[in-house]
């Protein structure tokens, strides 16, 4: 009978400076206890191996789960959240141009202007399609928004009877026309702007969510990097190694990852900022100063209908241009922080509201001195000097600050999305690659004390 | 080895299911809305029931024969001579009239969609004191007021004079003076032409409108049958309403109803008149040199035959007689 092989003797590597504890083979420690199994060498590489493949880990998943959720974030912006805050405004701004033209065709006695009426039914349309579009997505506020479909069809009723009635030459038209005015001024342009702001609201927070930070990975992947620093300093004294492959691998590919992640995080957020600084937020001060000077022609041409009696309106148009001027403006408001479109936008805007003031101030004089067809001549004349043509100027100078700001959001929310691209992939990658290199560079050490 | 590659393996294919799944998003469809019914439309400024009316006050208050005015102090002066200093003088170098009126009440006042401009009874009497101030009858400015306006307009001076449907009693007597009866009018019911109401005394308990601060909201809040008033801004307002079966009825003086019942023909006026409404134009009780000139213009259009022309324009022929002047002095 052969006699059992000499046990192998200890790894040449081993140190001296070992204190005390002196690796005991584990094929030949047969009685041997788990715990002195995990004080020993190999059984303390195990060790530290499982830590750090569970460290690894965790951050690898959260790494892959935070981008992925980002991504799935920004994209939401894009698909959902954005466009149905563009819904939102349209069906706020129409109504209120529905509201401003129907008041303007009722002052033109006789025939009603034909290009009037075909512009309040374009704004009816695009009423009820913005309702069809916001209905059919995830809107903020569908109480809002029902309160809205099922009191719009009431006021465009009331206006066919006020145009039947005006045609009869009965002055029961007006009084429609109040009516319908006071529906649409005290629930459902109330509805749509509440409708709106919880829209924006939500928007602001999805792009919040969408340029979020990593602030459990980013720490947890530095403590990962440093966990892998000293294991391999640790594995560089006791094995006499300084380089340990697959575990400067790992390293390697952990700092990958932690860069990917930040890189991305911080270019994102660049660029979901610039969308709310020079998008949303300028929509939405573009917007508000539009719905305002619709209110304040509405109100222009209601005082002139009510013939004297319109005193209410009057001092409406006064506080509703108030809030467009000043440093505290919304124009003023439009400008800050806007790109250079945009302040075009705003500053042509300034000009026009100027002079459309200045005609406005005309009709007063005119109809206060009792002139009141040269009054209605400014208010619904089609002379470039007239309220119809510079009002028209001024409302397409708010359409277009509207339409850059959406241009601009859409832009840089689609940068931030290519910004977020494949990063999860990646980092799912870099850390399943650097799992291996840690596994791989601590089996190798392992399997030296077997 | 291949142990913990598998291991790894494992792990990894669960972290990227989780972060898959954690982007779903649910595609629910939202439920209908609960309790789509129509909520009732009015018009602005209703009040449902009426504020309790101020002239609750004052209607003991006693000024002897309130329809007795001015009289006029001899011959009227020649148009564009007004004499200097009086009220008239200064009206004529502003260059215009100012009256007051409505523009909501048909063939009374209100304003043509055709030509754009105001028209109707009372809007032809002021027509004729411009032409007896500046021999143009087109040196008028307008001023649309609503019912509760009347007085207080007059009083602040911010219109000449006021023709509008406008009852003398002794409450107003305290705050503006009057001009002679122009027209005798009286408050009346309108009701839908499938009502079974006779009058004011079959509409205990149902709603009837009128607007607000006039005698008619007082007539109806006093009525015997116990209605409740609803008040308005103006009067087609009140129609609104009846058309929108938001009241039963409309009360107030029946040429007003007449206008509005020529708007809908659907409507027939019930119970005759059941008060007596004298109208008169209102001035400053300040102008008394004003009152005697209006007075004057009155009496001659009483005379050589406009007011005639006036009733049969706007109110059919054959023409009653013009209600007789009054004088307290």
């Amino acid at each position: 009978m052969v006699p059992s092989a000499a046990p192998p003797s200890p790894p040449a590597a081993l140190p001296q400076g070992d204190h005390g504890r002196h690796a005991i083979p584990a094929a030949h420690d047969q009685h041997g206890t788990f715990g002195t199994a995990i004080r020993s060498t190999p059984g303390r590489m195990t060790t530290t191996l499982t830590v750090l493949f569970l460290v690894v880990l965790a951050f690898g998943l959260l790494a892959v789960t935070g981008a992925a959720q980002r991504r799935s974030a920004t994209d939401h912006v894009r698909a959902s959240s954005g466009p149905l805050t563009v819904q939102a405004e349209i069906l706020y701004r129409s109504m209120s141009d529905a509201d401003a033209t129907a008041a303007t065709a009722f002052l033109s006695a006789g025939a009603e202007p034909p290009a009037l009426r075909s512009r309040y039914l374009d704004d009816i349309a695009a009423a009820g399609s913005a309702l069809v579009a916001a209905s059919t997505g995830d809107i903020a506020d569908r109480d809002a928004l029902g309160q809205i479909s099922t009191e719009l069809p009431v006021y465009t009723g009331l206006v066919e009877t006020a145009r039947a009635d005006n045609r009869l030459g009965l002055p029961l038209g007006a009084a429609y026309l109040r009516e319908a005015s006071a529906l649409m001024r005290s629930t459902l342009l109330p509805s749509a702007d509440t409708l709106y702001r919880a829209q924006a609201a939500r928007l602001e927070s999805d792009r919040d969510d969408a340029a979020g930070s990593p602030w459990i990975a980013i720490p947890l992947g530095i403590i990962v990097l440093i966990g892998l620093i000293s294991a391999q300093r640790t594995l560089a004294r006791r094995t006499r190694r300084v380089v340990n492959p697959g575990l400067l691998a790992a390293t390697i590919l952990v700092i990958g990852a932690l860069g990917c992640l930040t890189v991305s995080w911080a270019v994102a957020q660049g660029h979901l900022g610039t969308a709310r600084d020079t998008g949303s937020s300028k929509v939405e001060a573009f917007s508000t100063a539009r719905i305002a000077v619709l209110r304040a022609r509405a109100d222009e041409a209601l005082t002139l209908v009510a013939r004297g009696s319109g005193g209410a309106y009057e001092k409406d148009f006064g506080a509703a241009t108030a809030t467009l001027t000043g440093s505290g403006g919304r124009l003023a408001a439009a400008q800050s922080g806007a790109n250079a479109t945009e302040r075009a936008d705003a500053g042509a805007a300034g000009k026009d509201l100027a002079r459309w003031q200045s005609v406005h101030t005309a009709i007063r004089h005119a109809d206060d001195g009792g002139r009141y067809p040269d009054a209605v001549a400014l208010a619904i004349g089609s002379g470039p000097d007239d309220s119809p043509a510079t009002f028209a100027s001024l409302d397409a100078d708010l359409g277009r600050g509207i339409d850059a700001a959406n241009t601009a959001f859409d832009h840089e929310a689609g940068l931030a999305a290519s910004a977020q691209n494949g990063i999860d992939i990646a980092a799912g990658v870099l850390v399943g690659l650097a799992l291996i290199g840690l596994s791989v560079g601590f089996q190798r050490r392992i399997a030296e004390y077997r | 080895m291949s142990g913990n590659q598998s291991t790894h393996r494992a792990v990894a294919a669960l972290g990227i299911a989780a972060a898959l799944l954690a982007g779903c998003a649910s595609t629910a469809v939202p439920p209908p809305l609960a309790n789509a019914s129509a909520a009732p439309v009015h018009p602005d400024g209703v009040m449902d029931p009426a504020a309790a009316a101020t002239a609750a006050t004052g209607a003991t208050v006693s000024c002897g024969n309130p329809v007795a005015s001015l009289r006029p102090s001899g011959t009227l002066p020649a148009p564009g001579h007004m004499p200097a200093g009086s009220t008239m003088a200064s009206i004529a170098a502003k260059g215009h009239l100012i009256v007051g009126v409505d523009q909501n009440t048909y063939l009374f006042g209100y304003r043509d969609p055709a030509s754009g401009q105001i028209v109707g009874f009372d809007i032809d009497i002021a027509h004729a004191i411009a032409q007896a101030i500046f021999g143009d009858p087109n040196k008028i400015q307008f001023v649309a007021i609503t019912a509760a306006q009347r007085i207080p307009y007059v009083v602040d001076k911010q219109v000449d004079l006021v023709a509008d449907t406008m009852t003398i009693n002794c409450d107003r007597r305290q705050q503006v003076d009057f001009s002679t009866v122009y027209y005798n009018a009286g408050q009346s019911v309108l009701v839908r032409k499938t009502s079974k109401a006779t009058g004011i005394g079959d509409l205990g308990g149902q709603k009837v409108c009128a607007a607000a601060g006039s005698t008619s909201i007082v007539a109806i809040a006093a009525a015997k049958s116990h209605p409740i008033p609803v008040s308005v801004n103006d009067w087609t307002d009140c129609l609104v309403l009846l058309q929108q079966d938001q009241v039963a009825a409309i009360s107030t003086d029946d040429t007003i109803l007449r206008g509005l019942a020529a708007q809908d023909p659907d409507t027939k006026l019930v119970g005759g008149t059941f008060t007596s409404e004298p109208y008169g134009l209102a001035i400053s009780p300040k102008a008394a040199d004003f009152v005697r000139f209006v007075n004057g213009v009155l009496e001659q259009m009483r005379t050589d035959g406009q007011w005639k022309a006036i009733y049969e324009r706007w109110l059919g022929s054959p023409a009653p007689a013009p209600p007789p002047a009054t004088y307290r002095d």
